[in-house]
């Protein structure tokens, strides 16, 4: 809401409001309750594209609100916009789980639901319109493909260990990307070796202590797969400082940090993913939804693998 | 006018007019900033705020009597988190498998079992060493917040029972379930504070602890049995909370501590103990959500939100303290 030109927007509407029902184009009123804007740069980053893609927009106003990570929170924000009487909300769960009762309550007052980022379980799907974000199984796969093939250049794929750092405990992104991962390593590369898991809570600092900690346990480590770049580099951080060379690190969500660790050679690869297409395509989503369109209900938005031999087709991530 | 009637007035009543601050803020700012065209001051608007409040309301209370101790209790988060995972795990225990929805008031049975008894531990051990319950409470804070992750892992314990979310749903009398608990705990540890002998006993050991043992009460039963009861409410608040939503995360209630310390401060109960009122406290929660409420209402940045809340909290310690100093100077002859 801070995006929204205040003054103008309340006397305009008490002004035009008839002209606007004449013309047939209310404005339509999104609200979105976020995860926890000020822990990492791709949410932060959602955050001001989501701001400038509504603000570009005139048929939208939108309340924008941050959980910050409370379950608790969430839910409030959720009651808060239902009786607000939004036209549609838009949700970035805190926990895929617990907020189903509060996705049902906007679902009773009849308020669309659209899920952002990260789906909700499936017990709520029945009260969701639709899911917009990326594909996190498949993005886990291709970074296990992406490691694999490396692994396979270097002739190391009998013999390969690899150490496996994962998002924030709960979160659906998480636990997808690390089973997308678990679950296509073996198919592809069956004798690489996966000796040690730890939540690196989509953190840097605490991902490099997770690293710390690995590199001590471990005198053979070949490849580090994080649950996103930020704690990829982090982990990479780690491994430097420690003096270990030659470990393959694959991320997913491709930040700036990783593409300069990719540019200098020292980062192999990860999942290319915008958070402007992410927040632009939730938006659109919940527009089409309100205009009543045909919407997907898994309306996934593409994410490539990029690695230091195609990153010349990317752009430099923005965040 | 007596001494010090003045500070004690502006101490009781601060927090009350802070609430009505913000309520008056609010309702005007709201008019300007707000997409919505419904007041702030709208009556399902403030029907909400109170059930908002509840998870962190209920365990201020225990925490109020834990702090007119002179003590703390930084594990309330992880309780809350441990008595979660009980509450919605053992609805699925295959020895409860025949009782169908009756599983319900069993798994909150075991629930708050857990957490009195996590509570009693924190309290047995504050009274068998005599280390400072900062301490004590520090490391159980860490120890139960490990045996949050040992129970499942990284992964949420979920259990959504459609049973369970309607009662927690539910309004009687026009209040939510969960307002419903936090105004008979609050009705509850008021009257436990200011009508029994017990509560007497916590302002006088908050107060001088060696006058206090000196006048034969038993200083450690006395804390042990406040610490089960603030494990009580903290494993109270998450039986409110979780059967609305069904899943918890292991890092749930993380921080609740910090923010159940900040409402008790606000409402005016001294960290050196002695000193609080229950009231007050009801009070330091109503503000804080309020002011969570207010920003989001007007569309200001969440960060903001703890921003405000922190200066406040400072504003109120510096005010605390000032009151305090001319009260003192004036008993000097």
């Amino acid at each position: 809401m801070k995006i929204r030109n205040l003054l103008a927007a309340t006397t305009a509407a008490t002004a035009l409001a008839g002209a606007a029902f004449a013309a047939g184009h209310e404005t339509m009123k999104i609200g979105i309750t976020q995860n926890n804007v000020g822990v990492d740069s791709y949410q932060t980053t959602y955050e001001k594209a989501f701001i400038a893609a509504a603000d570009a927009n005139d048929a939208v106003e939108t309340v924008v609100l941050d959980a910050g990570g409370d379950v608790a929170r969430q839910i409030a924000q959720m009651e808060d916009l239902i009786q607000q009487e939004v036209d549609a909300i838009i949700i970035w769960p805190t926990n895929g789980e617990a907020v189903i009762p509060a996705v049902r309550k906007a679902y009773q007052a009849g308020i669309p639901v659209i899920v952002t980022n990260s789906n909700i379980a499936e017990p709520g799907f029945d009260f969701v319109k639709s899911f917009s974000g990326p594909d996190n199984i498949t993005q886990g796969a291709r970074s296990a493909e992406i490691m694999c093939d490396k692994f396979k250049d270097m002739g190391i794929e009998n013999e390969a260990k690899v150490v496996h750092i994962t998002g924030q405990p709960g979160y659906t992104t998480a636990i997808e990307r690390a089973k997308g991962f678990n679950d296509r390593l073996p198919e592809v590369c069956p004798n690489v070796e996966q000796i040690d898991q730890q939540p690196g809570d989509w953190n840097r600092e605490k991902s490099q202590k997770v690293m710390e900690a690995f590199l001590v346990k471990y005198d053979d480590i070949d490849g580090v797969y994080a649950g996103d770049d930020n704690m990829g580099v982090g982990a990479l951080n780690a491994a430097k400082a420690a003096g270990r060379e030659g470990i393959i690190f694959v991320g997913a969500t491709n930040f700036a940090v990783g593409y300069e660790a990719m540019e200098r050679g020292e980062y192999w690869g990860s999942i290319y993913q915008s958070p402007v297409d992410d927040a632009e395509a939730a938006l659109q989503t919940a527009i089409d939804v309100l205009k009543g369109e045909e919407v997907p209900f898994l309306n996934y938005f593409d994410t490539p693998k990029i690695t230091q031999d195609n990153m010349s087709e990317f752009t430099k991530p923005v965040f | 006018m007596k001494p010090g009637m003045l500070s004690n007035f502006l101490k009781r009543g601060a927090i009350w007019g802070f609430i009505a601050l913000e309520l008056i803020f609010f309702t005007v700012a709201g008019e300007y900033l707000s997409l919505s065209e419904k007041a702030f001051m709208d009556v399902d608007n403030m029907l909400l705020l109170f059930k908002q409040s509840a998870p962190i309301g209920i365990i201020a209370m225990g925490m109020t009597i834990i702090m007119i101790n002179g003590n703390i209790d930084l594990s309330v988060g992880a309780i809350y988190a441990i008595c979660a995972i009980v509450l919605l795990d053992s609805m699925t225990w295959p020895i409860f498998a025949g009782l169908g929805d009756m599983v319900i008031p069993v798994a909150w049975v075991l629930a708050l079992l857990a957490g009195v008894a996590l509570g009693a531990l924190n309290g047995l051990i504050v009274w068998k060493t005599g280390v400072d319950a900062f301490i004590v409470t520090l490391g159980s804070m860490l120890g139960y917040r490990g045996l949050v992750f040992m129970y499942n892992g990284e992964q949420p314990t979920s259990h959504l029972n459609w049973t369970l979310v309607d009662f927690a749903e539910a309004q009687f009398l026009g209040l939510h379930t969960a307002t419903w608990f936090l105004l008979i705990v609050t009705a509850a540890i008021w009257f436990l504070m200011n009508r029994t002998v017990h509560g007497r006993n916590a302002y006088a050991i908050g107060d001088n602890r060696e006058a206090a043992v000196n006048a034969g009460i038993r200083v450690g039963p006395h804390m042990m049995i406040n610490f089960m009861i603030i494990g009580f409410l903290a494993a109270l608040s998450a039986v409110v909370f979780y059967s609305e939503s069904g899943s918890v995360n292991p890092n749930d209630g993380e921080l609740y501590e910090l923010w159940v310390i900040t409402a008790v401060v606000l409402g005016g109960t001294k960290l050196t103990g002695g000193a609080g009122s229950i009231i007050s406290t009801f009070g330091g929660v109503l503000a804080i959500q309020l002011l969570r409420k207010g920003l989001a209402h007007i569309g200001a940045d969440t960060e903001t939100v703890n921003l405000v809340i922190g200066l406040i909290l400072i504003v109120v310690l510096f005010l605390d303290r000032q009151l305090n100093i001319k009260g003192k100077e004036e008993l000097k002859v």
